[in-house]
């Protein structure tokens, strides 16, 4: 068991379940609302500057070889 | 290393995976045995190596390794900001930055064990993540422990500031462990409840949280959750987050469209702090009351380090912006505000320390406060001695702009005095020299061309 130094709260913890079903759903209409979009041509452009959640690894497999 | 010249930070404490302490004026952190293993399987599965190299973690070299410790000594940051003092932008991006480590850490089998806003903060230009120590194990089907403290560090105060303002990030101060739930759920408005993002992160894990706030032994089992459903909260709240705006009156707006002086004055004002600035050859600089930074801007090649602030924070937003579209890796931007800087917080009101301290610290080598005087002076009423006190307690050289009695944004300020406006006759250069004189030698005096502005040169008599 790992410890923890501080309570993560027991509702927060029972809660995720309902949380992850509903952004699941979300998830998952905003793919294809993404695919209908991207067909017709009517993309949005970010003007965000934080860039997408995912990380670049493929350096770190390049440097490897 | 030498033990009999270390004292602990004040901020560390809470994780008994280790502390941060000083040696000497280097800034180290201890690691103690009960994270060994957790800290040797994050450094040699590379997972510490890609983060560093992904720019989302503050690097770090090994020090010395026994038995009792390690020791690790990340690369120094120049001038910690805190949440109360961020934009909008810069909350929004430590929130996102939070959630691409924790995904990360998922993808290698950790977690990102606290989300706390304080284990974020900016340097060079961008979000990092500061708590080296922050991850653990991932255990196969377990909810993700920092989610409430995500929501109430992060999510929380941004969903709240999109419908009421980033004035809600200053809740920060009165709770240094992020906003309660209860209370993040009880402002937001009711239509808020159709947003099924909000509905599930907040007000329903609000509810939660009163249903089981009596369960005093750890009876209730925790129900599982599968790594799938948990990547299905963090790109969700991501996403959601990423569209995130907020719609906010600026105090100050497009000023520089609407500032009393033309294109020629403009330059000269630019000119005389590129002349001035340059022959001070500073190292640091801060430009207090610095808008969206076009002034500081000027200089930004010169000055290995500057930090921008102003107490709008579109304005702050909007210069950050800027630092991540110039990529320009020596500028800091921050909100504050000069009568109301923020406070030492948490225990002993000094785990996060007060702005005039940091500023002590930070020790800038210039100060510029641009049109901010008439400001301080007379929608603040603070005396022109005092003011010069705020500036001399951290400032080496200020270099001040002055407006006259006859600027028109001094004349507008007076008006609005109504018949209170001759109780600020003590507004003019005279004055304004006798009070900073206690303080400052007047090293340069110079009108700004075509403008009735003057603007001084001072000298900390320190």
């Amino acid at each position: 068991m790992n410890f923890l130094y501080f309570d993560p709260g027991l509702g927060a913890m029972i809660v995720q379940a309902v949380v992850a079903a509903a952004a699941g759903v979300l998830l998952f209409s905003k793919g294809v609302m993404y695919k209908i979009k991207g067909f017709l041509g009517i993309l949005k452009e970010d003007d965000d500057t934080y860039d997408s959640i995912d990380i670049d690894e493929k350096e770190d497999k390049d440097e490897t070889k | 290393m030498k033990q009999n010249n270390t004292r602990p930070h004040q901020a560390s404490f809470r994780d008994p995976s280790g502390y941060m302490f000083y040696d000497g004026d280097v800034l180290r952190r201890a690691i103690n045995p009960i994270y060994f293993k957790q800290y040797n399987a994050l450094k040699d599965s590379g997972f510490i190596k890609t983060l560093i190299k992904n720019k989302l973690l503050i690097p770090h070299t090994q020090t010395t390794v026994s038995d009792k410790q390690i020791v690790i000594t990340p690369e120094p940051i120049v001038f910690i900001t805190n949440p109360y003092e961020w934009s909008f932008e810069q909350y929004k991006h430590a929130a996102l930055h939070t959630l691409k480590v924790h995904k990360y850490a998922l993808s290698k089998g950790f977690i990102l064990k606290d989300a706390s806003a304080y284990n974020v903060t900016f340097h060079k230009g961008s979000p990092v993540f500061i708590d080296t120590l922050s991850f653990d194990f991932y255990e196969k089907d377990t909810p993700w422990r920092a989610y409430k403290q995500f929501i109430t560090h992060f999510f929380g105060p941004l969903v709240l500031a999109s419908y009421h303002g980033t004035e809600i990030f200053k809740m920060l101060q009165t709770h240094i462990d992020g906003i309660p739930v209860k209370l993040i759920a009880s402002l937001l408005p009711g239509k808020s409840k159709l947003s099924s993002t909000i509905y599930t992160n907040i007000h329903l894990l609000a509810k939660m949280e009163r249903t089981h706030s009596e369960d005093y032994k750890a009876e209730t089992k925790i129900a599982k959750l599968s790594l799938k459903a948990q990547n299905n909260i963090i790109d969700n709240l991501f996403d959601f987050i990423k569209k995130l705006s907020i719609k906010e009156e600026t105090e100050w707006g497009n000023y520089y469209d609407k500032t009393n002086y033309n294109d020629a004055a403009f330059q000269g004002k630019k000119t005389l702090i590129e002349d001035w600035v340059t022959a001070l050859n500073p190292q640091r600089l801060i430009d207090i009351g610095g808008n969206d930074g076009t002034f500081a801007r000027t200089v930004v090649t010169k000055v290995p380090h500057v930090i921008v602030t102003d107490i709008d924070s579109n304005a702050v937003g909007y210069n950050y912006k800027q630092i991540q579209q110039n990529k320009e890796t020596n500028m800091l931007a921050f909100v504050c505000d000069v009568l109301q800087p923020a406070p030492g917080i948490g225990l002993n009101n000094l785990e996060r320390n007060s702005l005039t301290e940091r500023l002590q610290i930070y020790s800038p080598d210039v100060t510029m406060a641009l049109a901010l005087i008439h400001h301080i002076t007379l929608s603040g009423n603070v005396p022109f001695d005092r003011s010069a006190q705020f500036f001399a307690a951290f400032s080496k050289h200020l270099i001040l702009e002055f407006p006259t009695r006859e600027d028109s944004w001094v004349s507008s300020l007076l008006v609005r005095k109504r018949e209170f406006m001759n109780h600020f006759d003590f507004y003019n250069q005279e004055a304004f020299e006798t009070g900073y004189k206690q303080y400052f030698d007047i090293q340069k005096k110079e009108t700004v061309t075509g403008t009735k502005r003057v603007l001084y040169l001072l000298k900390n008599k320190v």
